[in-house]
């Protein structure tokens, strides 16, 4: 049993204080923070972890005509960067999922609070609150949310394939990753039910469940003891577009002897 | 002291039946204008309707570039109406003679083009039809909009500044709708007896009417810096290279000012070839307007020349790939609205004769706004197409739907002057004829000189 | 009641204000109704001060303590986390305190102004179309007397009287009338209650 952990990240923290009476009206902490491990010396570019995500997360199915406007709805991207010249050609892939940011810029430019942050650390995305003003989608510096700009449909028989632990999301509404927030919450409920907290490797989401080489690892890095936090605690470890101050739960390891690649 | 009526002085009668002309019953051609402009706002509304029953594809957004030309109208439309309230503000409380007859058309301005900007936030959104989300009304949600959002800002500096703005107008139109009340009949006489609310001008009443429009023009104008300062704070407050600069809020309200005063000139134009009144805006009304124009067009190139230099020295990497990219990508734009923006206005308005000419006038102050329009546009896009992550650079190119929506606000906009125009007194009257009631030829050594008695 | 004379001109209205002033009439009484405004003292003199912006100033406060409440009092009631900004935000409850106390300035501005107009007007008060066409109309408001009241700076016309006051209320509508005419007047309309 871990301690209760009181986050503080950044510059803000759970502690929701009313800075002008100055007493502390309400203190949310959780002894969870979930965060994500994405080791790139491992990562094959096999796109598994895309296609699970999509199955998963109810994600609307786009055609060619979509993706080549530059709508696609893929809430885990793998980008593809060749480095080198002919015939010394390298490729680097960088799969890119909603970072949690601690710090998030997406949150407080939403008008109506459809995006905010919870107590465990996610960065939650309320889909019937969204109102579609898209400022989440500018602000965020990793370009991970997507956008309904179509009513995506599932003709029969493909909406058998639709998960009913969470909705379809209709047109005009943001959408990203969510570490597999229904995943979280069953296991949180299964959990409570029998009186613990959430083990270590119990919760996986559909990308880290399905990665082939385990390149991708979920955990609670709260718990110092879980896989997560100990890779997390890696020399190899950096974060991206760190110089923004956005503190995301995403850490990527990379460069652990595969320096030619 | 007036002249007396019967000399060569226009006598008040026939300066009301000249000023207040457009108030007679529409001609055919009024009647054609008004059906053009309400088939150009008919088919924004289709292709509005058309954007909302089906979804957004239509438009020209994706990701990157979540947001377009409706967000580049929206700014340009708050822009716009910066131009009443600097102008007329500005003008009463420097307490320069030459405003009197621009005072009425440009607050009109202000207050029809601020409710077509405060119409594009409705009509970008993904949900228009829960856009009440974003109104604060007790609810049992058991949430309240975000007020730390920029867009909330915008809200309630909108709702303030049209609030403010349309009761600006009114205010100064009241003696004005007296003397309408008292020339006309019907359903008109009903109307301007209504909102005259009893106005017989005694001299109490006018003592107290100076206080108010004098305190009035002075609260409106912090009023009109903070609406489009926070129109400016959507974009600076973001992380997007190229948006997060701290020059944004000056340069926006200049950017404002800058378009709002060439609209007023284009406006002016429009209203004396359209309403005859050639005698009331004379060559001498343009010449200032246009000195005012080009004190405006230095500042701006100042702040521009800032902006990029400030980027061009640092050059750091993702704030100059953006501005490259755009200077790059949207050459042809970018020299326009440079021309448009400095060039055209500092060189020309240097020259009384061009200021002067209402042609040049109106060439000059057209081309203003398409410049400005291009910069709404430059400032936007680019930055979004080329953000954090090169994987994800994107561009963006406007589809039908956001062009008819943009011309069918242009069209709203005119259509709504031109009611206006119709209904209500688009001179101020009353100002003009105080002008003329105070002036006289004064003979002063060898030769007369005008004089106006009284502290203004 | 109020007796109303209209002219054509400065001049014969400016006549009458001062046959009426010597009269017996008190300055408070008499006023001008014009359609554009004179300087001071041209016809009447105002030197009344105004206080309907004191309105304005308690608009003001008003407006910044809903400002407030609505910004940071709201997000107090209601907090929800988002990014790293606090629940009661500095520059977001500085920014929404100053627009509404603008707006509430603004509009009290304007319905303080109308409350020290007095308008819209409760009763019929005497006027003539022709006053927007470029005349003057001198209006004298008539109350009995019986005794002088000397007029206070800042006192209602009909609350102060001039030496006038000897003649009943009759006597000094005809009066005067009998001098608007004398001094020029186009015509003279008798009615309403001031």
């Amino acid at each position: 049993m871990f301690p209760l952990l009181r986050y503080e990240g950044g510059r803000g923290s759970y502690d929701i204080r009313t800075q002008f009476i100055g007493k502390i009206m309400e203190k949310q902490t959780s002894p969870y923070k979930w965060g994500m491990v994405i080791d790139l010396d491992r990562c094959t570019g096999c796109g598994a972890c895309v296609v699970a995500c999509q199955a998963e997360n109810n994600v609307g199915i786009c055609d060619k005509k979509e993706i080549s406007e530059g709508r696609n709805m893929h809430w885990l991207r793998i980008e593809r960067f060749w480095v080198g010249e002919y015939p010394d050609v390298r490729v680097r892939f960088l799969p890119v999922l909603c970072q949690h940011c601690h710090d998030a810029p997406c949150e407080p430019v939403c008008p109506v609070y459809a995006s905010y942050h919870n107590p465990d650390g996610l960065n939650g995305q309320v889909y019937n609150r969204c109102i579609g003003t898209r400022y989440c989608g500018n602000n965020c510096p990793y370009a991970v949310r997507v956008f309904n700009f179509y009513n995506h449909e599932w003709p029969k028989p493909l909406d058998n394939q639709l998960s009913p632990d969470l909705t379809v999301r209709s047109r005009g509404v943001m959408e990203k990753c969510t570490f597999c927030v229904q995943r979280i919450r069953r296991a949180k409920e299964d959990a409570k039910g029998e009186g613990r907290l959430v083990r270590d490797g119990e919760v996986q989401p559909a990308c880290a469940q399905t990665c082939p080489a385990e390149a991708l690892v979920f955990g609670n890095l709260a718990d110092p003891h879980s896989r997560v936090a100990r890779l997390s605690r890696s020399p190899r470890r950096f974060r991206l577009l760190e110089h923004l101050g956005t503190h995301p739960s995403v850490y990527y390891l990379k460069g652990g002897g595969r320096e030619h690649v | 002291m007036s002249e007396h009526p019967g000399s060569s002085a226009k006598s008040a009668l026939q300066l009301n039946d000249e000023l207040l002309s457009s108030l007679r019953p529409p001609s055919l051609r009024w009647y054609g204008l008004a059906f053009f402009l309400g088939a150009v706002v008919a088919w924004g509304l289709y292709a509005f309707t058309y954007m909302v029953t089906t979804d957004m594809s239509c438009t020209g957004l994706d990701r990157p570039v979540m947001w377009g030309i409706y967000i580049v109208n929206f700014v340009f439309w708050v822009g716009l109406s910066h131009s009443g309230t600097m102008v007329s503000s500005i003008l009463r409380l420097s307490q320069a003679n030459w405003r009197r007859p621009i005072l009425r058309a440009a607050e009109a301005m202000t207050v029809f083009t601020i409710t077509v900007a405060g119409l594009f936030p409705l009509i970008h959104l993904g949900r228009n039809w829960v856009f009440f989300y974003l109104i604060p009304y007790p609810n049992q949600r058991g949430l309240w909009p975000n007020f730390r959002s920029p867009l909330l800002w915008d809200a309630t500096a909108i709702t303030t500044y049209i609030i403010g703005s349309s009761l600006f107008l009114y205010l100064g139109m009241l003696p004005d709708l007296a003397v309408a009340r008292d020339r006309s009949r019907g359903w008109r006489r009903k109307l301007y007896t209504i909102l005259a609310m009893g106005w017989r001008g005694t001299a109490r009443e006018w003592v107290i009417y100076h206080k108010a429009s004098t305190l009035m023009a002075a609260l409106i104008i912090p009023v009109a810096v903070s609406v489009h300062s926070i129109v400016a704070w959507d974009f600076a407050v973001t992380v997007v290279p190229g948006w997060h600069s701290t020059i944004f809020p000056p340069y926006f309200v200049i950017g404002a000012i800058h378009s709002g005063v060439a609209a007023v000139i284009t406006l002016m134009i429009i209203i004396r070839r359209a309403f005859h009144l050639e005698e009331y805006l004379t060559p001498l009304h343009f010449d200032n307007m246009g000195k005012l124009l080009l004190v405006i067009a230095l500042l701006w190139s100042y702040a521009y020349f800032v902006e990029v230099q400030t980027t061009w020295y640092a050059h750091e990497p993702i704030e100059w790939e953006v501005f490259s990219f755009m200077a790059g990508n949207y050459t042809p734009a970018l020299l326009l609205m440079l021309f448009g923006n400095s060039v055209l206005p500092i060189t020309a308005l240097c020259f009384k004769r061009l200021r002067r000419s209402i042609g040049a006038m109106l060439v000059i102050s057209l081309l203003v706004n398409v410049g400005m329009f291009i910069e709404r546009f430059l400032i936007i896009v680019p930055s979004l197409s080329h953000k954090n992550m090169p994987f994800v650079w994107g561009t963006y190119r406007p589809t039908w739907v956001e062009l008819s929506v943009t011309a069918g606000a242009f069209a709203g906009f005119a259509l709504l002057y031109t009611l206006f125009a119709k209904c209500f007194p688009i001179v101020a009257v009353t100002d003009v004829r105080e002008l003329d009631v105070r002036e006289a030829s004064v003979p002063f050594g060898r030769t007369k000189v005008p004089s106006v008695v009284g502290k203004e | 009641m109020e007796t109303l004379g209209i002219f054509s001109d400065v001049e014969s209205a400016a006549r009458a204000v001062e046959c009426l002033v010597r009269a017996g009439f008190a300055e408070a009484q008499i006023t001008s109704l014009t359609s554009v405004p004179y300087p001071d003292g041209v016809l009447v003199k105002t030197g009344r001060r105004s206080w309907f912006r004191w309105l304005t100033l308690a608009g003001g406060i008003a407006g910044a303590g809903a400002g407030f409440l609505l910004a940071a009092g709201t997000a107090w009631l209601y907090p929800v986390q988002t990014g790293d900004k606090p629940i009661i935000a500095y520059f977001p409850a500085g920014i929404v305190t100053y627009e509404l106390t603008m707006l509430f300035a603004i509009v009290s501005t304007v319905a303080g102004m109308f409350l020290e107009m007095r308008l819209p007007p409760w009763g019929k008060r005497p006027y003539d179309p022709a006053v927007a066409e470029g005349c003057i109309g001198i209006s004298v408001s008539i109350h009995a007397g019986g005794e002088t009241v000397t007029c206070g700076r800042d006192m209602q016309p009909d609350e102060c009287i001039g030496g006038i006051a000897s003649l009943p209320v009759e006597g000094q509508k005809s009066r005067a009338e009998e001098i608007m005419r004398e001094a020029g007047a186009l015509r003279v309309i008798a009615e309403g209650q001031s």
